[in-house]
């Protein structure tokens, strides 16, 4: 064997990977003329984009910044994203809220909600027509969105218990679907007996005729409650974080452009919203033991 | 067979009636644990269900919008795979210069690095992604990192092992001569070691693509994260197209580490410099696909040193600890160990008896294609397809192993049953046993050692994986890590990850131990 030649590939291949390794260079961020942008992904990534370009620009305009949003596949990570100040601006859901205020030490700060986000309600649904009540889902198996949402893991969770229920103890498996279309499809495709969802994305899905209501049907919906905001964090320029109010709170439906803007985002309009609003959810957490 | 003991009786009769009731024992809880209901396999709702699905997946979808999509992503995979070998390179070098005895003095192994070597390969590259995602936010660099890591631990334990393994003498004389370590490892050991050094870290970048493709699903970009939405939205459609390109791309990995290795095989020419053009042609494909790497993937290492970036990462590793291990957490990770053992034994034997059957008949069309068709699905896509087969759960993830491991095993099969010895089968066929006879008892017998080391070598992997399915529904450890982390029940997620470490450890010992017992 050619012991020299194998000699030189390999210290030529290690001195290749090292120079490469090193030599790279490092790009800068230039933060300051950028708003950064990501929300949950409780609809598909592309679908969120999709949602989001009108209103992007929208935001551009009134702020002067760059917006730039990146989708995400996962809750926790805008969470965690926002606390680490890697985005300045969320799209949050009332638990990823809290979850939020938790890891910021109380500085993330909701800025607006929409109308419909005050009285918010979970649908749970099924195509096996022996579901009829809470209590014919002994026994079955069911779908949570993601574990961190409101709407599709923490609230329906919440009033199951109220309702005698323990979905670990009672039901024959729980599966997170990860985001509420994709319970729609679980729930449509015979994977889970039944699952809850949004009742927002699952009047869009009917509205569109995404879903099949001769064969998937709603059984329950729960008592409203507080959901959805956009939060941004808490250290954001405080002339910022006013522009960003003022332009979500002036969005008005007689406009035609906001109008299409409102449209996308499923609100009539948006209106303040506080801390505050989020306590009751902060509660069913802890009763819930989502939060310990 | 008669069991009573006449004179013509296999004489070995009782003992094997023993080992089978033995693993019978053994086996039927776990079949039990992993809720094996072949029935559910037939099932017609189920298998209507199925059918939609799949039909779902003709035609691809083309759209432009989706494309370019795609390709973006395969760009982005490749990317992640490449920079990640790059950052496991530069972990695996020093570590394997620390845990390598060669070219020591006495060859004493360092116990401090090896066991950092078992962490790093001890935990599956998707919860280091999971926890990089966390970590560092948004995008690839999660899954560079994680790659990274993993891999620069296996790297580096290999290049270890390579390094002990070849003739130490070239060595020791330089040593003994006054050279230093580096220099007689440099000089002494890497001349002899080069090829298999080259060619296990091509094999290993071979298998990083498959990786990062996996890693997307937990949010670490590229055809992953793409495959992970078109799955849980089962848009057959996309999920065909994502299929093919991913397949396409594993086949042409497969083909250019191929042809490096066959390189590398080849006597170079005789001449006065061994750099020849092909030389030069590889050094500057590498250097400019590393480059180009990076480059797409624009990851801010500089904003991971920062004061802030130290800060939250130690504020977030410090969460992780104390691990919980109250009574109550414990008995649930406990019933996700057995659950995540179940799925892989269960997963690891169905594998084994289908690698059998597909590896029988000759490696020709279209059995060769059906084996790399059934490898080439990463197991967590078959977990997706396999629980509309038979619901969610335990049995849906190791189905998903089995189809996967039989494709690997399958083709590992044949190749064993070709080299081991002819003359055996020969000799029976020849005084009149049938062709099946003289299989079972002259060709099996022979090759059987090989195949049982590669049975267990599997399931090796196969545990690390099953430790992971339950991020896509499949129950064990993988479906309480990714709810406890989405949470921040960081104490919980910790012992959840303590336990997949144990668990692959306590795996990698006993099939040891088996393969030992095997000889």
């Amino acid at each position: 064997m050619n012991h020299s030649t194998l000699r030189r590939l390999a210290l030529k291949s290690a001195f290749v990977f090292a120079c490469a390794a090193f030599t790279v260079s490092l790009p800068t961020f230039a933060a300051d003329e950028v708003l950064r942008v990501s929300a949950i992904p409780d609809e598909a990534p592309t679908e969120l984009q999709r949602k989001f370009a009108p209103l992007g620009k929208y935001l551009e305009a009134q702020t002067g910044m760059k917006v730039v949003f990146t989708p995400v596949s996962d809750y926790a990570t805008v969470v965690e994203s926002l606390a680490t100040k890697k985005i300045d601006l969320a799209w949050l859901g009332g638990f990823t809220f809290v979850q939020a205020k938790i890891r910021t030490n109380g500085t993330a700060i909701p800025i607006a909600q929409r109308e419909e986000d005050s009285k918010f309600t979970s649908k749970f649904i099924t195509a096996d027509p022996s579901i009829k009540t809470l209590n014919d889902l002994k026994g079955k198996t069911f779908a949570f969105g993601a574990p961190s949402s409101t709407s599709g893991s923490l609230m329906p969770r919440f009033f199951l218990q109220q309702a005698g229920l323990n979905p670990e103890a009672d039901f024959k498996r729980v599966a997170f679907s990860g985001a509420h279309d994709a319970t729609v499809a679980f729930v449509a495709a015979g994977k889970a007996d039944a699952g809850v969802l949004n009742a927002s994305v699952w009047d869009k899905l009917v509205e569109t005729k995404k879903v099949d209501t001769d064969k998937v049907h709603v059984f329950a919906t729960t008592p409203p409650y507080f959901d959805y905001n956009w939060t941004v964090r808490g250290d954001l320029d405080p002339a910022l974080v006013k522009k960003l109010t003022d332009a979500f709170l002036k969005l008005d439906p007689a406009n035609p452009e906001h109008k299409e803007i409102l449209a996308l985002q499923r609100a009539a309009k948006f209106i303040p919203t506080k801390k505050e609003n989020y306590d009751g959810i902060e509660k069913a957490a802890h009763a819930a033991g989502l939060l310990k | 067979m008669s069991l009573t003991p006449v004179s013509d009786a296999d004489p070995a009769a009782r003992r094997r009636l023993i080992g089978a009731l033995a693993t019978l024992a053994i086996l039927w809880p776990l079949f039990q644990a992993a809720e094996v209901k072949p029935g559910a396999l037939f099932d017609t709702g189920n298998l209507k269900v199925i059918g939609n699905f799949l039909a779902g997946f003709l035609p691809p979808e083309t759209g432009s919008e989706f494309l370019g999509y795609l390709a973006k992503a395969i760009l982005e995979t490749l990317a992640i795979a490449t920079a990640g070998m790059t950052l496991a390179f530069v972990i695996a070098l020093p570590l394997a210069y620390l845990a390598s005895g060669a070219a020591r003095e006495k060859p004493t192994l360092n116990p401090f690095t090896r066991s950092l070597l078992t962490i790093l390969r001890g935990i599956p590259e998707l919860v280091w992604a999971l926890i990089f995602v966390r970590v560092f936010g948004l995008g690839p660099a999660a899954g560079v990192l994680a790659l990274g890591l993993t891999y620069g631990g296996m790297l580096a334990k290999v290049y270890a092992e390579i390094l002990e393994s070849v003739d130490a003498a070239p060595a020791n004389a330089l040593r003994h001569s006054g050279a230093s370590r580096s220099l007689a490892i440099l000089y002494g050991l890497i001349p002899q070691a080069a090829k298999e050094l080259t060619s296990y870290s091509i094999y290993r970048w071979e298998c990083a693509i498959r990786a990062s493709v996996v890693m997307g699903f937990v949010g670490a970009g590229g055809l992953g994260q793409l495959m992970d939405q078109a799955m849980k939205m089962l848009n057959g459609g996309e999920a065909a197209s994502i299929l093919l390109a991913f397949m396409l791309l594993v086949f042409a990995a497969d083909g250019i580490s191929g042809w490096l290795r066959r390189a590398l095989d080849t006597q170079p020419a005789p001449k006065p410099s061994p750099f020849g053009a092909r030389s030069v042609f590889v050094a500057s494909t590498l250097l400019f696909a590393i480059g180009a790497s990076f480059g797409l993937l624009d990851i801010s290492f500089a904003a991971l040193f920062t004061a802030e970036a130290a800060h939250s990462i130690s504020e977030f590793i410090a969460g992780f600890f104390p691990p919980d291990l109250s009574a109550d957490w414990l008995g649930k990770v406990a019933q996700g160990i057995w659950e995540t053992l179940a799925i892989s034994i269960v997963g690891t034997l169905l594998a084994a008896l289908a690698g059998l059957l597909l590896a029988l008949p000759k490696w020709r069309p279209p059995f060769n294609f059906l084996l790399n068709s059934l490898r080439s699905v990463p197991e967590l896509v078959w977990a997706t397809i396999t629980a509309l087969a038979v619901g969610l759960g335990p049995f849906a993830g190791a189905l998903a192993l089995a189809l996967h491991t039989s494709g690997v095993l399958g083709r590992l099969y044949a190749e064993a049953l070709a080299n081991a010895p002819a003359t055996p089968g020969r000799a029976l066929q020849l005084s009149g046993a049938s062709g099946g006879l003289a299989f079972l008892y002259g060709t099996l017998p022979g090759a059987a050692p090989q195949l049982i080391a590669y049975t267990l070598y599997r399931w090796e992997m196969n545990i690390r994986m099953a430790a992971i399915l339950g991020f896509v529904g499949a129950g064990g450890l993988g479906q309480l890590l990714y709810f406890e982390l989405s949470l921040f029940h960081h104490a919980q997620a910790s012992t959840v990850i303590i336990a997949m470490l144990l668990l692959s450890i306590a795996v990698d010992q006993s099939s040891a131990w088996l393969r030992q017992r095997m000889r």
